[in-house]
Formats: structure tokens, C-alpha cells, sequence
């Protein structure tokens, strides 16, 4: 299998193997064959299954062969993020205080993506416990496959990795503050944050469970879409998960036209936003426009104070988590994700109030813009993805750490606040080659119409084509 | 909220049973401080009305009262 059909969308294979124009062995090994030339030096994954994913292959190939019904994924090779348990297979959460960890069960979105079809190619590097802010992976150093000494964003950093060099035709991913939608900036990939409440948890080890959510990270809007139609949908221990799931693929090709977008004007034109990044947005807004939407700018004032206030409520869930065992095996952990939990677990009472009181006043004034456009558009981050150095640099100070963990989040954690989705999408590349991120923020439950947009934009350009530079 | 100083934060950390010293002590003792800047910032703002609830039931309406 050549590197075009790598690079396949997971739509696509699944149809060319339907029509058996390509074989589930293929391209299990043809993806087999790309981790092993590449992965070496990106770090996409902590665990490739390779002779299980053979064997699956394998067992597809019969399947096809016999006439069997065939799940939308059909031999279709798909890697998560090592966040989400699989059954006889270590799941490490990008932890070693988890590296021996071994499963029982899938999680619930592994399983069906399984059941439809696909198959496990491997577990995907994360930052530890899905935190953000690792300083020395035990798994080793991600990185972005544009630009080898850069960040490829994070939690979900292997996903996004994965899916932008064609390491697997699909990838899960898990979005708390920006998550699944960081690394699709940064490296490129489409990622989507689901509704908090439509795709199921379990089986996943929780950052902070009031804003949690499995997404998918690929290489096409139309590959979120049917992995989303795959793993969203009720689950008898996930009594968050709403009973009732509309198809996210509905009118993914009906275009932009007649759609009101509004575009969230104190992320684009605060100082923190570089030029090259609003310079893309404005230039997607235009295209949009251009599709026949309706495009105004939109002042949500509270909004850059987000970042602030998503750390404080979600390390404080993750604090409790981990509590007993920061408290007796403290040493084991990345000292950036001690740091962080330590740091929660010492936040006064009445900081963390006001801070749920803001989420509230946050999230009201989200679904206020909502209520008056389909959709919000804003960067998904001020920055392309920076160099891996300056993201351990010591912090020297408290506005250093401000700007550090608080700055970039208020891009993402708006959604996460709101428990609204939110798609990331390439809308262009910076001067020196990187990856800038378009965020769609969409209403509750209402992906079809985020997907909807961000097909009809994906189709008006040319972003998806390009391919990362790739070590020789 | 007046500035936590490393040897407050450190008397902090041990009150709640997390061993803490040497370069995780100045960082602690840093971000904890710029959570006091940044959240201290939203007592300027009346949030009276805005009820924490922590996430909205997925069958509510629209949820934010």
C-alpha cells in the first residue's frame, strides 16, 4: 500500500476494502510498515499491537470473503489514545505509575469501534494522565511531524500525531480543556470535542468527569463525523449520556450556505493571538462568508478568563483523583503533573467558588452567542505549536505561570465550560510550515451542523492535501 | 488574598498530607499565586446569580437556568 493510501481517509479504505480493491492485511501492514519507519522518531505510540492486529486482519479477510455483514469500519485500523482501557492490553495513561496496568474490559468507545468493524493498531502517548504539562514522558518525547523539535500539542498528543502522518487511518482522542482539539491544531488534524454528555466515558481514566469528552482526532471532517456516529450513544454505566443521539452525519454536505457564524472577537484580536493565526481566521471567516454564511464579529467578554477558571475546577477534580496516591508515591509522578496536582489540591475553597460561579456566568454566555449563531468561530490556540524547549523552561515567576498554563487555555475551555462541541480543522500554515487551527464552537448536541461547516470549509480548500515532512 | 509565600505554601502542603520542597515548592508557590491574581479578579464581577452547577443534564433544554 503506498503512501496515498495511507493517507486514505478512514471513509475511503473502508469503502476501497468493502470493494476489496485493498485487503484488511494491507492495510494493517502497510500502517505496521509506517510506525516502524517513523514512530521511532515521532513517538506516536506507547504500544503497537501488531500481531493482534494481524490476526484481526486476518479474521476480516474471512469475514469479507464468506459474505458476512460488514461494520462501517471494516477492517479499517484505528489506534486511542492510551487513556482508554483495552481489554488484555496495558493502558498506561502515559503514566509508569500505570505502566503495568492491564485491562479487563474496553472501554465503551473502544468496543464499538471495534464492534464496527475496525481494527486496534495500538495505544497512543498522551501527557501524563491526560494533564498536560509532562516534562519527560516515560513513553518517550512526542513529537510534531511538521517540524520534529516543536510541541504537538496535548492530551491527546500520539492521537494527533497519528492522524496527521498517517500513522493509523483513524484516531480517539479525549477532550477535557482542549485535549482532542490542541494536537489537531498543532499537528494538523481534524479533532472534534463531542457534547459533554453524548459519547460514553467508561472505561476511560477521568481527568475532571464534568468535562470529559471522547472525540475523535482524523484526516477528514466526514471521518469525525462517522467515527462520532460510532462511538456516541447511551451506556448503562454512563448515566450522563443522553438517551437519544441524532446522526452526526446528517447534511454534512449541504455547505455553509445560510448558516450564522459568529466570530469570538476577544480571542481573535487579544495581544495573545499571533498575527499569522488571526490572519487565517479572518481568512476562513471570509471563505465562509464567501459559502453564503452569515459572519459578524461577537464580544464574549469573560471568555479570556476561561483558561484560569477550567484549571481551577478541572485540576481540583483531578487533585481529589489522585490525592491518596500523590500522597504516597508522589516521586513516581512527571514532576510537571505533581506540580499541577499539588497545586490544585492547595487552592483555597472560596477561589474554587468563584470559579464554578464564573463557569456558570462563562457558560451563560456562551449559549447566549449560541442562541443567536448557529456557530462561533475563534483560533483553536494564539500560537502554532512552539518548540518542545520552551515548554520546559523552569517558571520563574507568577505571571510566567499565568501566561503558561492559563493564556492558551482560555482558547479551548470555553466549550469545555459550556459543555458545548467545538471541531478543530486546519486553516493554513504559518511562513515556516506549521499547522494553524480553525475552531468551530457549535451548539449542544448539535454536531451535525459543526460538521456540517467544517465539511463545506474543508472542501472550499486545499489545507487537507498537505502531508507533514516526514524524516527520511 | 495576599501573596503565599514558598514557606506558607509549604506548611499548606503538609497540612494536607503532600509532601513538598526544593523546585516544586517555587513552582507551586508561583502558579498558586497566579490563581490568586487571576480568580481574585473575578470578586470585581457579579456573579450573584450564576449558580455553579458543575455540568448541564443532558436532557435539560438549554440547562443554565
Amino acid at each position: 500500500m503506498s503512501a496515498d493510501l495511507a493517507y486514505c481517509t478512514a471513509a475511503e479504505l473502508a469503502g476501497m476494502i468493502r470493494a476489496r480493491a485493498v485487503s484488511p492485511v494491507e492495510a494493517v501492514q502497510a500502517y505496521l510498515a509506517r510506525i516502524d519507519r517513523w514512530d521511532g522518531a515521532l513517538r506516536a505510540y506507547v504500544t503497537v499491537c501488531r500481531e493482534r492486529a494481524l490476526d484481526e486482519a486476518r479474521g476480516a479477510e474471512q469475514a469479507l470473503a464468506h459474505g458476512a455483514p460488514l461494520g462501517p469500519l471494516h477492517g479499517v485500523p484505528f489506534a486511542v489514545k492510551d487513556q482508554f482501557d483495552t481489554a488484555g492490553i496495558r493502558t498506561t495513561s502515559g503514566s509508569r505509575l500505570h505502566a503495568d496496568r492491564v485491562p479487563t474490559e474496553d472501554a465503551t468507545v473502544v468496543a464499538r469501534l471495534r464492534s464496527a468493524g475496525g481494527i486496534l493498531l495500538g495505544k497512543l502517548n498522551l501527557t501524563e494522565f491526560a494533564l498536560g504539562g509532562t516534562l519527560t514522558y516515560p513513553f518517550g518525547q512526542p513529537r510534531n511531524p511538521w517540524d520534529q523539535s516543536r510541541e504537538t500539542g496535548g492530551s491527546s498528543s500520539g492521537s494527533g500525531i497519528a492522524a496527521a502522518a498517517a500513522l493509523a487511518a483513524a484516531t480517539l482522542g479525549e477532550d477535557t480543556g482542549g485535549s482532542v482539539r490542541s494536537p489537531a491544531s498543532w499537528c494538523g488534524a481534524v479533532g472534534l470535542r463531542p457534547t459533554w454528555g453524548l459519547v460514553p466515558r467508561t472505561g476511560c481514566i477521568p481527568v475532571a468527569w464534568s468535562m470529559d469528552a471522547p472525540g475523535p482526532l482524523t484526516r477528514s471532517v466526514e471521518d469525525a463525523a462517522l467515527l462520532l456516529s460510532i462511538i456516541a450513544g447511551p451506556d448503562r454505566h454512563d448515566r450522563w449520556v443522553r438517551a437519544a443521539v441524532a446522526d452526526p452525519r446528517a447534511g454534512l454536505e449541504r455547505g455553509a450556505g445560510g448558516l450564522s457564524i459568529g466570530v469570538v472577537t476577544p480571542l481573535l484580536d487579544s495581544a495573545d493571538t499571533d498575527d499569522e493565526v488571526r490572519a487565517a481566521v479572518r481568512a476562513a471567516a471570509a471563505t465562509l462568508r464567501g459559502l453564503g454564511a452569515r459572519v459578524e464579529d461577537v464580544d464574549l467578554p469573560l471568555l479570556p478568563m476561561a483558561g484560569a477558571v477550567f484549571m481551577a475546577l478541572a485540576d481540583g477534580e483531578a487533585a481529589a483523583w489522585h490525592h491518596r496516591t500523590l500522597a504516597t508515591r508522589g516521586d513516581e509522578y512527571d514532576a510537571g503533573t505533581r506540580r499541577r496536582l499539588v497545586t490544585a489540591a492547595l487552592l483555597p475553597a472560596t477561589l474554587v467558588q468563584q470559579a464554578a460561579r464564573a463557569r456558570a456566568a462563562i457558560r451563560t454566555q456562551v449559549l447566549d452567542a449560541l442562541a443567536r449563531f448557529d456557530l462561533l468561530l475563534a483560533p483553536t490556540g494564539p500560537t502554532p505549536a512552539p518548540p518542545i524547549a520552551s515548554a520546559q523552561a523552569p517558571i520563574a515567576s507568577r505571571a510566567e505561570a499565568a501566561r503558561r498554563f492559563f493564556n492558551r487555555r482560555s482558547y479551548t475551555t470555553p466549550a469545555s465550560l459550556a459543555g458545548v462541541p467545538a471541531l478543530s480543522l486546519p486553516c493554513g500554515f504559518t511562513a515556516s510550515g506549521l499547522p494553524i487551527g480553525l475552531q468551530m464552537i457549535g451548539r449542544r448536541f448539535d454536531e451535525a451542523t459543526l460538521l456540517r461547516a467544517g465539511r463545506a470549509y474543508e472542501r472550499a480548500t486545499d489545507w487537507r492535501a498537505r502531508r507533514p515532512p516526514l524524516p527520511s | 488574598m495576599t501573596e503565599l509565600t514558598p514557606d506558607a505554601v509549604r506548611a499548606l502542603a503538609a497540612a494536607a498530607g503532600l509532601p513538598l520542597d526544593g523546585p516544586d515548592l517555587a513552582e507551586v508557590t508561583h502558579r498558586l499565586n497566579a490563581f490568586v491574581d487571576v480568580l481574585g479578579g473575578l470578586a470585581t464581577l457579579d456573579l450573584a446569580a450564576a449558580e455553579p452547577a458543575p455540568a448541564l443534564p443532558p436532557d435539560s433544554p438549554r440547562g443554565d437556568g
